[in-house]
């Protein structure tokens, strides 16, 4: 049955795909300026020859739909094209930036559930108290504040005043970790050391919007009638709560966990450039301001790709959380 | 009256580097001969014995950074702006280099000598200089260089007259032209940002364009290529076999990027961050970061890469291709407000395309345009544009908004024209969107850009301006359409004229007529900046410091 499921996912990625390329391509060819207008300019080339030269190693003399059916051809055959800008095959572009995007997004999406949802719990099991006010408060400063402006204030504390963390990067540069076990045990504690505040920053601002659902959804599930039957079977409040209110408010939780997941690839773009995070978002925006498409197009195809998995991972917890929506799904 | 930085002091020392890089050559090389066989002026070898008393200290890490981001690759042929131009220049070095002082350096170079009737130079090269990968430097590399990358990629419109290049020895390299070059024009173009020297026996063959080895170059310099972390920083590790055996002095180098003005401002202060070129942090930051004690300014070092905020004038486009409505719209624009507001301070007035930071050239005596919108309104009434329902015309003006001065710049000016009767349509746009719009299909009446000029004018000053510099697609040139035979003869001259005092005669002359006819206008000189901390020594020792390869600099313990 998960089986089935996970197929009919797979195929119908196909044709996403496809389309999510077509739409992209055609969408980046129709803002004005070039790969070409931004290197050359930068490049200085005043030499109508050489910028001839360029455009045609750019593959620029083409027409579109050439330009375009060759690199669905390309993609077709794992092959996401070549960026002239990095001077590197994109995937090597992309593989160089996403893993410190990973990171980055995974511990703060790990802080923002941890924090948001119990932030959330507190507040609905306190509704109308100083606790709720307080979660209440909390959820809106985080939310409100622009991401740099959060990371800047965290760095001028946590950097400058207290000299508790880095600046930015992601490891102590020239540092030696010296070797086995024990090398990969300092490195993580390095990048640890590192992740802190980005994390912090980013999580911070998601654990805003998971403690409003969180809170309001225990405040809805709290209504329902098993949690009525819990009460009047005289199950503790503690047992009340853990069993049979927070596994099913954290339904939408998960939905908005998915959702998210989805747009890791570009949700990072102010703290990495913050934090100076090696990560994905700063080479997605540069792309884009260059148009440099082939890299801008990769980047959608593997996020496209990885919404896909993060759906169908939300799916199959779903299974797990909520068994009627299990018989649904088959 | 000229104002030069440094009154009368400076003007010695313009004059004696029109001397050394005149016809005098043999006589002053002569005068030289027992010190370093080279062209040192008397100012650098003063600074040179007061520095002396303190030995640089050898050892630890610097870590540099600059007002911008990652390059796209560590080196990219032909330039591919300041980005790559700092990391690439760590590792290639060039023939020479333009000191602090405004006088030329032999780098990998140790002598360039003109023909009586320079139309051809003879170039000696340092021996005993070894690339990276353990081979000898030699003129074979040079040769290729000329032929394969500064020719047809990074020098073409510079190189235009070159005829033939060769290597009469190991050594010695030999260029032949097919008109007189001047020598400060030629010795410009070996200490040119882009003219570093890859080596031939990795690129030759091969598309130097695409080559691998261009995010991790091979060179002669000081720094040999250590790793770069992508999105972060690239390191570099002192080349021991380096042909100046006393240098580099710290034992590493860290060319590190933060994508945020305010995070480099902290790095700063945490000592993180040990030097930053290019203004990396906004103006307004600048003073209490000096205040902290920790940090030091610094404004030397952009002589030969000075930047300005410029408005063209679209010379197709009705009204702004006359030039009296063009100086009436010079009369409406207040500069000072500009600079205090936009700039913080941080930055002069420009007279003319050329800039007070350029000794060499510099002239006061050009027309100039005080604002004055009274005058402004009688110059347009008197061109026969009166008001109608309060507007004379209206214009549509593009703001390249790489810079965030320009945007504020381009709502200034809005405002400023609609104050003497010009209705203005202002676009603030994205680097590619404004690149297309003024350079590829001059689609504008009025835009306001950049530039950022060496210290010799042709071809990238001149360029704005002449009728050969108008290349469709092609940015930072002429791309106002503004053709002028006169301006073309006297840019013909200045190209071909070897006598240096008629030389700057014609630069003056040049100045004159641009500020005269006004098709582009630079109205601020840009001020830039470095900021370091104060253990840093010798960061400044180029009149373009961020391609300086930091071999002398070193760090106080």
């Amino acid at each position: 049955m998960v089986m089935r499921l996970l197929l009919r996912r797979v195929l119908q990625a196909i044709p996403l795909l496809l389309g999510v390329i077509v739409m992209n391509f055609c969408l980046i060819q129709s803002v004005p300026g070039t790969l070409l207008d931004v290197m050359t300019a930068e490049q200085q080339v005043t030499d109508p020859a050489l910028i001839e030269r360029l455009r045609v190693t750019y593959g620029m003399d083409k027409p579109l739909w050439q330009q375009l059916l060759h690199y669905i051809d390309a993609v077709a055959h794992l092959d996401l094209g070549y960026s002239y800008r990095h001077n590197l095959p994109v995937f090597d572009v992309i593989m160089a930036h996403l893993p410190a995007t990973l990171v980055l997004m995974l511990a703060s999406l790990l802080v923002a559930v941890i924090v948001g949802v119990s932030a959330g719990v507190v507040a609905a099991v306190n509704v109308n108290t100083w606790r709720d006010t307080l979660v209440s408060i909390a959820a809106v400063v985080c939310f409100a504040a622009p991401s740099f402006w959060l990371g800047i204030m965290l760095i001028i504390l946590f950097s400058v005043k207290l000299g508790w963390f880095p600046v930015g990067g992601m490891t102590t540069i020239g540092m030696d970790y010296g070797t086995g076990i024990a090398s990969a045990w300092h490195a993580s504690l390095d990048v640890l050391h590192h992740l802190t505040l980005p994390a912090l920053t980013l999580g911070l601002f998601y654990a805003a919007t998971y403690a409003r659902v969180m809170r309001a959804s225990m405040l809805e599930v709290a209504r329902q009638d098993h949690v009525r039957t819990a009460q009047a079977k005289g199950l503790t409040r503690r047992a009340i709560i853990t069993r049979h209110m927070v596994r099913n408010a954290m339904l939408p939780v998960v939905t908005l966990l998915g959702l998210q997941i989805g747009t890791v690839l570009g949700g990072s773009i102010v703290v990495e450039a913050v934090f100076s995070w090696p990560g994905i978002g700063g080479v997605l925006f540069d792309s884009v301001m260059s148009r440099n498409y082939p890299v801008v197009l990769g980047l959608l195809v593997l996020s496209s790709a990885l919404v896909i998995v993060a759906n169908i991972a939300v799916d199959l917890v779903y299974t797990r959380l909520d068994p009627p929506i299990r018989t649904h799904a088959s | 009256m000229r104002k030069f930085r440094g009154s009368s002091h400076s003007r010695s020392r313009r004059q004696f580097l029109y001397r050394s890089a005149g016809g005098a050559l043999a006589a002053t090389s002569a005068a030289l001969a027992g010190t370093t066989g080279w062209l040192v002026s008397p100012t650098r070898a003063v600074a040179a014995d007061a520095s002396s008393a303190v030995t640089p200290r050898r050892g630890g890490t610097l870590v540099a950074s600059w007002g911008g981001l990652e390059p796209q690759a560590l080196f990219v042929p032909g330039g591919g702006g300041s980005s790559p131009f700092m990391t690439s220049t760590k590792i290639l070095e060039r023939l020479l280099k333009i000191d602090e002082k405004l006088a030329f350096q032999p780098v990998l170079a140790t002598d360039v000598k003109a023909s009586a009737d320079f139309r051809t130079y003879t170039v000696a090269l340092r021996k005993n200089v070894l690339w990276h990968d353990g081979k000898p430097f030699t003129a074979d590399d040079v040769v290729y260089n000329v032929q394969e990358h500064w020719k047809p990629i990074s020098a073409g419109v510079a190189l235009k007259a070159l005829k033939r290049v060769s290597a009469p020895d190991a050594h010695t390299v030999k260029l032949e032209f097919s008109t007189p070059v001047p020598e400060f024009f030629f010795k410009s173009i070996l200490a040119g940002q882009y003219q570093v020297v890859v080596p031939k026996h990795l690129y030759a063959g091969k598309d130097i364009i695409t080559n691998p080895l261009n995010n991790a170059p091979v060179g002669t310099g000081p720094w040999k290529y250590g790793q770069w972390v992508r999105g972060s920083y690239v390191s570099y590790t002192r080349n021991e076999q380096y042909w100046n055996v006393a240098q580099p002095y710290p034992d590493k180098l860290v060319v590190r990027w933060w994508g945020d003005p305010a995070s480099r401002s902290a790095a700063l202060e945490t000592g993180e961050l040990g030097v930053a070129f290019s203004n990396p942090v906004p103006a307004r930051d600048i003073d209490r970061l000096v205040k902290t004690g920790k940090i030091a300014v610094d404004t030397r070092g952009y002589e030969n890469a000075a930047w300005t905020v410029t408005v063209e004038f679209n010379q197709r486009r009705d009204h702004v291709k006359r030039r009296e409505v063009r100086q009436a719209i010079l009369h409406a624009i207040d500069r000072k407000f500009i600079i205090d507001t936009i700039y913080f301070g941080r930055g002069k007035p420009a007279v003319s395309p050329i800039f007070r930071t350029n000794a060499l050239f510099f002239t006061d005596d050009v027309p100039k345009y005080p604002f004055d919108p009274a005058k402004a309104n009688a110059l347009l009434d008197a061109a026969g544009l009166p008001r109608k329902n309060g507007t004379r015309f209206s214009v549509n003006l593009v703001a390249a908004a790489w810079f965030e001065e320009n945007a504020k710049l381009g709502q200034y000016l809005k405002q400023a024209l609609q104050d003497v009767g010009i209705t203005v349509k202002l676009d603030s746009l994205d680097r590619a969107t404004s690149l297309k719009r003024i350079y590829s299909d001059y689609d504008y009446d009025i835009a306001i850009s950049n530039f950022t000029a060496p210290l010799e004018l042709v071809p990238v000053v001149t360029q704005l301006f002449t009728t050969d510099g108008i290349v469709k697609g092609a940015a930072f040139r002429n791309a106002t359409g503004y053709s002028n035979p006169a301006m073309d003869a006297l840019v013909d001259r200045l190209t071909v004229e070897t006598d240096n005092a008629k030389r700057q005669k014609l630069a003056h002359d040049f100045a004159r007529l641009a500020a005269t006819e006004v098709p582009l206008v630079p109205l601020v000189e840009m001020e830039s900046f470095t900021l370091s901390r104060t253990n840093v020594r010798n960061a400044t020792t180029s009149a373009n410091v961020q391609g300086d390869a930091l071999a002398d600099v070193w760090l106080a313990s």
